[in-house]
């Protein structure tokens, strides 16, 4: 979790996904996309504050120690409960303009989100890094550690199952999404999945730490240049119309009757 | 070991599937130049005759038992396929109404707002009676009533007539 201090390779992905959600937050504000996607924008803002405050406390205040570590703490509990917000307004936004799915689109989100809770917190339970043995033998450092992880593994799985459970939604119901939103959902999505893999592999793979928090960090860098990728760039024009045939009421005359004798 | 698998596997799988979907968003412009030519064939007489409690009983009254739990199995997975090829076509419609639901003619848009709705109470309708169908193919004795995605099917059958009336959609509705 903890990236070695003069490791370039970690400092460029650590700082330039959050450089680029600088430009990004910079560039929604501009385009208006910030009343359009409140949430995502307070959470862009977020993140690229936090990285700046973490870089500060590493580089000024205690390196990597407890301090550094307990900013992180308080960062990631505030940032995750920011991607909530972001998952619910993409829900929002989406069956906003299907009136016949509000009611079904309000059932998933609270149905999914009972069912994942339940999933994540066995997965808590069984996962071992939550072994109650290993925490009580640990340090408090190492054991504030165990919890940031296993809450951070909880907390993706809910995240996850339900960016999954909006996309297997929209694709059953052949719904159209709107590029913003559809970015911000696979950027999310794609980043919960890796980090979700990872941080299970992890835990049997200790010695590939430091990988797994590259390959997060890669992804992550990957799921920014995906959201500037969908906002920034102009939406595409959708297909309006069909091209229309010659106009012949007679045929659909022959058609509606041969409806009506079925 | 087995859990972690288990989260590992899901998250390749939910992965693999959103970036799918990604690739998959400009393949409905296919579905809209010739809709026509991507909507099959459902007869609702047919399906709603396979789905007739009537018909049942009186299947069960001529028949051995295991000769009709035989030929009502036959039934219900033909009256399986006939809603899955009636949800299929709703997808389709779906995705005309919401071409056509752009258009600047507002009485355009107001069917296409209609076909919309009643292709996803179909789709709704649709994913509730093949679980009911499929209950019932393996239970053939259970009583099963999908006899509701045949109106639903009707209405929206009748939802792309009107569509069609002012706004051509390139024989959609002959196909249906």
């Amino acid at each position: 979790m903890t990236p070695t201090p003069h490791h370039y390779l970690y400092y460029y992905l650590w700082t330039a996904p959050h450089v680029l959600q600088a430009v990004l937050v910079v560039a929604m504000a501009r385009r208006g996309l910030h009343r359009q996607f409140p949430m995502f924008f307070i959470y862009t803002v977020f993140e690229a504050l936090q990285c700046a405050v973490l870089v500060g406390v590493s580089q000024f205040i205690s390196s990597f120690g407890p301090v550094y570590l307990q900013v992180y703490a308080v960062g990631l509990a505030v940032s995750t409960a920011i991607r909530f917000g972001v998952i619910h307004e993409l829900f929002s936004n989406f069956f906003r303009s299907y009136p016949a799915l509000q009611q079904p689109g309000r059932f998933l989100f609270r149905g999914t989100t009972i069912l994942l809770l339940l999933m994540a917190v066995a997965l808590a339970v069984l996962a071992p890094g939550g072994n109650a043995d290993r925490i009580a033998q640990a340090t408090a450092f190492s054991s504030l550690q165990h919890t940031i992880l296993g809450l951070d593994r909880a907390v993706t799985v809910l995240q996850c199952g339900l960016l999954l459970s909006l996309f297997l939604f929209s694709r059953y119901f052949v719904l159209e999404w709107r590029s913003g939103a559809f970015g911000i959902a696979l950027g999310l999505g794609v980043f919960a999945s890796v980090e979700l893999a990872t941080s299970a592999m992890g835990v049997y793979l200790k010695q590939w730490d430091r990988i797994f928090d590259l390959a997060n960090m890669a992804v992550y860098h990957l799921c920014v240049l995906l959201w500037m990728f969908y906002l920034m760039l102009p939406e595409r024009q959708p297909q309006t119309v069909i091209r229309l045939p010659e106009h012949d009421l007679e045929v659909w005359n022959q058609e509606l009757q041969r409806l009506l004798q079925q | 070991m087995i859990t972690t698998l288990i989260i590992v596997c899901l998250a390749f799988l939910g992965l693999f599937f959103m970036v799918t979907l990604s690739k998959g968003r400009a393949s409905s412009s296919a579905v809209l130049e010739n809709p026509a030519a991507h909507i099959q064939s459902v007869d609702v007489e047919a399906f709603r005759n396979l789905v007739d409690p009537r018909e049942k009983e009186f299947l069960r009254s001529r028949l051995r038992p295991a000769e009709f739990r035989r030929i009502q199995r036959e039934r219900l997975r033909a009256a399986a396929e006939y809603v899955s090829g009636a949800a299929a076509n709703a997808a389709i419609l779906m995705r005309i109404a919401q071409a056509a639901r752009r258009s600047p003619d507002a009485a355009t848009a107001e069917a296409a707002e209609k076909l919309a709705n009643d292709a996803i109470h179909l789709r709704r309708f649709a994913f509730r009676a093949l679980a009911q169908i499929y209950v019932g193919i393996i239970i053939p004795s259970a009583r099963i009533s999908p006899a509701g995605v045949a109106e639903g099917y009707e209405q929206l059958t009748r939802r792309v007539v009107m569509l069609g009336l002012q706004y051509p959609t390139r024989g959609v509705s002959s196909a249906l």
